[in-house]
């Protein structure tokens, strides 16, 4: 079963003559443990198909599905519920807390989400362990650089259970070194069965994803296909089933 | 993995307890972070807090304690001497139980008017303890000892060990003691029973029920309860008044204070939501960011309100004259001026939380709050408000036959009613002001439209000033109509004047008498033998010379003024006005009308038609009226001694005192009329202020020659009423905008810088500064002042008392121009000197 799902999923922004459409009818499945990578100019609706992917944001239309439960018809505290607990996502220009600590910072979903502070910060520190971040763990923010904070931004992503990661531009304001090792970080959580979306505009990082999918105009105009499975090649209808 | 997944379908939705606590937490860090940014709120409410303890305190231990009289016991009994009715009152109690009687005679002390009390206590006696401390030596435990008080001490020049007569017998002073409940009182304490001529014998006592209804035929009985409860307007229920009010302003400043904080959140606050926080979570950041704000504004309040009466408390004790105790604070007070600020900043800060959880997560995380939404705002409720206020008021104002006096839920109920009424009339007057400017220039363009499209700020602010405004205004309006010309009230005299009156000490009252010897001597007064007029002229020279000032005699005729008008009569002292008073007040024969039948410094008095001139033979020797009511219309006639319109002219000259000659007959109408005049009082004028010493010599020499002395009073003028009112209103103004127009102008910060860029000279902010606080202020002070006038005409048009609407006409125009256009001025000024710094950041948005 798909990870994240979309379905002629389309944004519409303004009304009347100021009408503009930020993405039209995206189809989009994420498989657990794949990594997606989306391209596209400015203005192309990455960030638009991040943020309702996301649940920060309703679609116009279609459907989005997370882990097999639709968005639409959720209430407010739902989704919130649902981004605590699946949905884990790192923006480019960091998001973290200025006056909470990295540790505090990555185990804030978990406290939000009724764990007790003892083991909240505990699973926090294993996250950061596991991105060699233990040592900052009780920097502020403003005591990290970009690399730092970008790195506590993935173990907030991925601390708990989450299993879906959205990435916008996670190496946007990166340098190269910096920016290999958080998609780096982002494959290590692909291969430990997380899906994850990254927006980029880097063409050698999205060389990194499973797939890429190319954005024009809010519509998707080109897509890498992932390279068949055995069980695929064998069988075409698994591949193609309708 | 999967023991954590089975434990977090246990958790609860919303994160309970573990969830709040970090919320939280990360909104104490951002106090912590950020205090600067509150500081404005947190001062507001340290400074509320702190004022209601100090202030409160301070009120509630002004009076006397509740058991002062009293020692420990429930009741007392006073009488003037240990007759038999006071032995057999004593007896009847020693039989019923335990009693304790304390004698004094009153004695003068030599040089002074003030008096000491010889008193037989017993220090151990079972109700007297509070009444009894030492403060050196010890109490006196024989007849030959006796122990006195600090003043006595001085007057007498003791200290312990000093041999004094006293009471006719020479006893060593053993002590110096104290009345803790009452410093004002100095006696001389000795043993029981060592009071041969008390004039004053009280007995304290303790008694059931049944036994004190056996006893109390024929004698007054007093608790402490019974003291108490004579005041219902005590100083507890105007402090937590006050309070309320307070707290109502803070709160609506803080509104303000609060949404800007959100505002400068909004980042943080998308970041939480996208990493699952609920909309619970997310007003919790910001209510708990007020709570904490209340919280620790109420703490550090208290602290600073407890340390400023630690400080105070001794200077408090003598001005008091008695002793208070460290933590005799009104804690009921205290407690809920804490919570009320707790509640205050909660509330503050609950609207701007459940605002901020509208704004969609993406316009969070980009920072950018949500564009304000045209809401077109009625006027309607807010008018429907202030018609039900204006109708309660006039309810009120014609109750007890149209003296008010029955009215005081209505009257309390319409003034209260007048805030939210202001409150709802804000948001539409501030699209009013858009509308009409808006073909004003572009930078008043500007700053009028901003105030319209942020109403969550500008519309506390211009609640907040219009509230502040309409409690001066009323206190102006009524204080203003209250003041008439018929009976105006005020300070008596100047700092400089005093009036000398006849008069007699009290029968029985021992006073001190220079012999021929030139030596002082003490005798108990008895009778009082007329003074002659040349004797009492003498004796007021005297005093005069001794001051080293004019004295000015005052001729009361045989005629008086009277007049009716709304309820009022005419009231005051009319003397004659002889050339030497005119002297003395610089007034030149040229400048009196020769017509004029009666000058006058009143305001207004010339032109009030309703006056009557009494000269024929019932009018009172002393000037006043003959009979309530007055003998205008139809009755006053030349055929009854009466003058239906005397010549008034008015002489600003003349001084103002209530007891000064503020009003005189002309010697033109004491001829015409065949007026005689006897000189009753003196007035004593000096080149400066007369100190208390002086007073106090004058009183000494006055109280031995039969004259009485009336120094200047504490009570203040209507104009020092109404000026004192407009300062307040003004300085509460000036301090919500100054609060407010920071954060409105803050929240349109981009602008500002996107006009910087655009190359807005220092000219543009300056104006678009000082208009917003221009308009606020003055918007404010219309709003209060309509408020005000509503009141007070709802109040006054069917109150017969105060002479109706038309009693308005007395309102002093000055200080409303003042609260209306001087104001709004000034604070436009500040504004356009204070506004002249570009933005610091002009390519983006500063970072957190």
């Amino acid at each position: 079963m798909s990870m994240l799902e979309l379905r002629n999923v389309s944004k519409r922004y303004g009304q009347g003559a100021n009408e503009v459409d930020a993405i039209s009818d995206i189809d989009l499945s994420v498989e657990r443990g794949s990594l997606v990578a989306i391209m596209g100019p400015s203005g192309s609706g990455k960030s638009t198909l991040l943020t309702i992917a996301g649940s920060l944001e309703e679609p116009t239309t279609g459907d989005v599905m997370i882990d097999g439960a639709r968005l639409s018809g959720m209430s407010r505290n739902d989704k919130a519920r649902l981004r605590r607990r699946s949905v884990g996502y790192v923006f480019q220009d960091f998001n973290l807390l200025a006056g909470l600590t990295a540790v505090e910072n990555v185990s804030l979903p978990l406290e939000l989400d009724g764990v007790s502070m003892k083991k909240a910060r505990a699973k926090g520190m294993d996250a950061l362990e596991g991105l060699g971040l233990a040592d900052r763990a009780e920097s502020f923010p403003d005591q990290l650089s970009g690399g730092e904070r970008q790195r506590v931004a993935i173990a907030r992503a991925v601390v708990g259970e989450r299993s879906l990661l959205l990435a916008d531009e996670p190496s946007g304001a990166l340098d190269s070194v910096n920016g290999e090792a958080v998609m780096r970080m982002i494959l290590t959580a692909c291969h430990g069965g997380v899906a994850a979306v990254v927006v980029t505009h880097d063409a050698k990082l999205a060389s990194w994803a499973d797939r890429v999918v190319f954005l024009r105009d809010g519509k998707a105009v080109d897509e890498t296909l992932p390279p068949p499975s055995p069980e695929e090649l064998l069988n075409p209808d698994v591949a193609n089933p309708s | 993995m999967d023991d954590f997944r089975i434990r977090s379908d246990r958790r609860p939705s919303d994160g309970g307890i573990p969830a709040r606590r970090a919320v939280t937490r990360w909104a104490w860090r951002l106090f912590r972070r950020e205090w600067r940014q509150q500081f404005l709120i947190l001062a507001l409410i340290t400074v509320a807090v702190a004022a209601t303890v100090l202030g409160s305190t301070v009120a509630v231990n002004n009076p006397p304690p509740k058991n002062a009289g009293f020692g420990t016991a429930h009741y007392s009994v006073s009488f003037a001497s240990y007759g038999k009715k006071a032995q057999n009152f004593i007896a009847h109690l020693e039989h019923l139980g335990t009693e304790q009687v304390i004698e004094n005679e009153t004695y003068s002390i030599p040089g002074s008017i003030h008096t000491y009390q010889l008193r037989s206590q017993d220090p151990h006696g079972p109700f007297g303890g509070p009444m009894l401390s030492v403060v050196s030596g010890h109490f006196p435990s024989n007849a030959s000892e006796v122990a006195v008080t600090n003043g006595v001490a001085s007057a007498f020049h003791l200290s312990v060990g000093k041999s004094w007569q006293v009471g006719g017998v020479e006893r060593e002073v053993v002590g110096i003691v104290e009345n803790p409940q009452s410093l004002l009182d100095e006696f001389a304490l000795v043993e029981p029973d060592q009071v041969p001529n008390a004039t004053q014998v009280t007995a304290l006592f303790d008694v059931s029920g049944a036994s004190l209804r056996s006893i109390s035929k024929g004698v007054q009985i007093n608790s402490p309860a019974s003291v108490a409860n004579s005041n219902p307007l005590n100083p507890e229920t105007i402090s937590l008044a006050a309070l309320v009010l307070g707290m109502l302003l803070i709160a609506l400043v803080s509104i303000g204070g609060f949404t800007v904080l959100a505002q400068r959140r909004m980042r943080s606050i998308g970041m939480l939501e996208s990493i699952g926080a609920t909309d619970h979570h997310v007003r919790l950041v910001v209510s708990a960011n007020g709570t904490v704000v209340g919280v620790v504004g109420a703490i550090l309040g208290f602290i600073v309100g407890f340390a400023g009466w630690l400080a105070y408390r001794p200077s408090f004790e003598q001005s008091a004259h008695h002793v208070i105790g460290v933590f005799a604070l009104p804690w009921t007070v205290v407690f809920v001026a804490m919570v009320l600020a707790v509640l205050a900043a909660y509330f503050a800060a609950s609207r701007p939380a459940r605002a901020v959880t509208k704004v969609p997560i993406v316009h969070a995380l980009s920072g950018r709050p949500a564009p304000p939404r045209q809401i077109h705002r009625s006027a309607i409720p807010g008018i429907v408000i202030l018609v039900g206020a204006f109708l309660l008021l006039g309810y009120s104002g014609g109750t007890g036959g149209g003296n008010g006096s029955g009215g005081a839920p209505e009257l309390i109920l319409g003034l209260v009613l007048l805030m939210p009424g202001l409150i709802l009339l804000a948001p539409f007057l501030l699209s009013l002001t858009q509308r009409v400017g808006r073909r004003a220039p572009i930078a008043t363009r500007l700053a009028l439209r901003d105030l319209a499209r942020y109403r969550a700020r500008s519309g506390s602010a211009l609640a907040a000033i219009s509230i502040g405004v309409l409690i001066s205004v009323i206190v102006v309006l009524a204080v203003a109509s209250r003041g008439n010309v018929l009976d105006y009230a005020g300070p008596n005299l100047a700092s400089n004047q005093l009036a000398l009156h006849t008069g007699f000490p009290p029968r029985g009252q021992i006073i001190v008498h220079r012999n021929a010897k030139g030596q002082l001597v003490r005798v108990r007064h008895h009778k009082t033998e007329t003074a002659t007029p040349t004797q009492l002229a003498a004796s007021a020279e005297q005093i005069a010379k001794g001051l080293d000032a004019q004295l000015i005699p005052l001729e009361s005729p045989n005629a008086g003024l009277n007049g009716t008008e709304g309820g009022r009569n005419w009231s005051g002292q009319i003397y004659v006005a002889t050339p030497q008073l005119l002297r003395a007040f610089g007034i030149k024969e040229s400048e009196i009308n020769p017509n004029a039948d009666v000058l006058s410094m009143r305001p207004g008095l010339s032109g009030f038609s309703g006056l009557v001139f009494n000269y024929g033979t019932n009018s009172k020797q002393a000037g006043g009226p003959s009979a309530p009511g007055g003998n205008s219309g139809p009755s006053c006639s030349p055929a009854n001694g009466c003058l239906a319109h005397p010549v008034i002219q008015d002489i600003s000259a003349l001084p103002g005192g209530t007891s000064a000659p503020n009003t005189v007959i002309t010697e033109h109408a004491m001829k015409e009329f065949h007026i005689t005049a006897v000189t009753s009082d003196w007035l004593v004028v000096g080149s400066q202020t007369f100190t208390a010493a002086q007073i106090s010599s004058a009183q000494l020499t006055a109280s031995t020659q039969q004259l009485q002395v009336e120094s200047r009073n504490d009570i203040p003028s209507t104009s020092t009423v109404t000026n004192w009112a407009t300062l307040f209103g003004i300085i509460i103004a000036l301090g919500v905008l100054a609060m407010s127009v920071g954060l409105v102008r803050s929240e349109t910060s981009s602008d500002l810088r996107t006009l910087a860029a655009t190359g807005a000279s220092s000219y543009t902010r300056r104006t678009l500064t000082a208009v917003t606080a221009g308009a606020l202020g003055f918007l404010g002070a219309l709003l209060g002042v309509v408020g005000g006038y509503v009141a007070m005409i709802g109040w006054l048009r069917s109150n017969s008392l105060n002479g109706g609407i038309s009693a308005l006409g007395n309102v002093p125009f000055g200080d409303i121009v003042l609260i209306l256009f001087g104001m709004p001025a000034l604070a436009a000024v500040v504004g356009w000197l204070f506004a002249s710094r570009e933005p610091a950041v002009l390519g983006r948005q500063p970072i957190e």
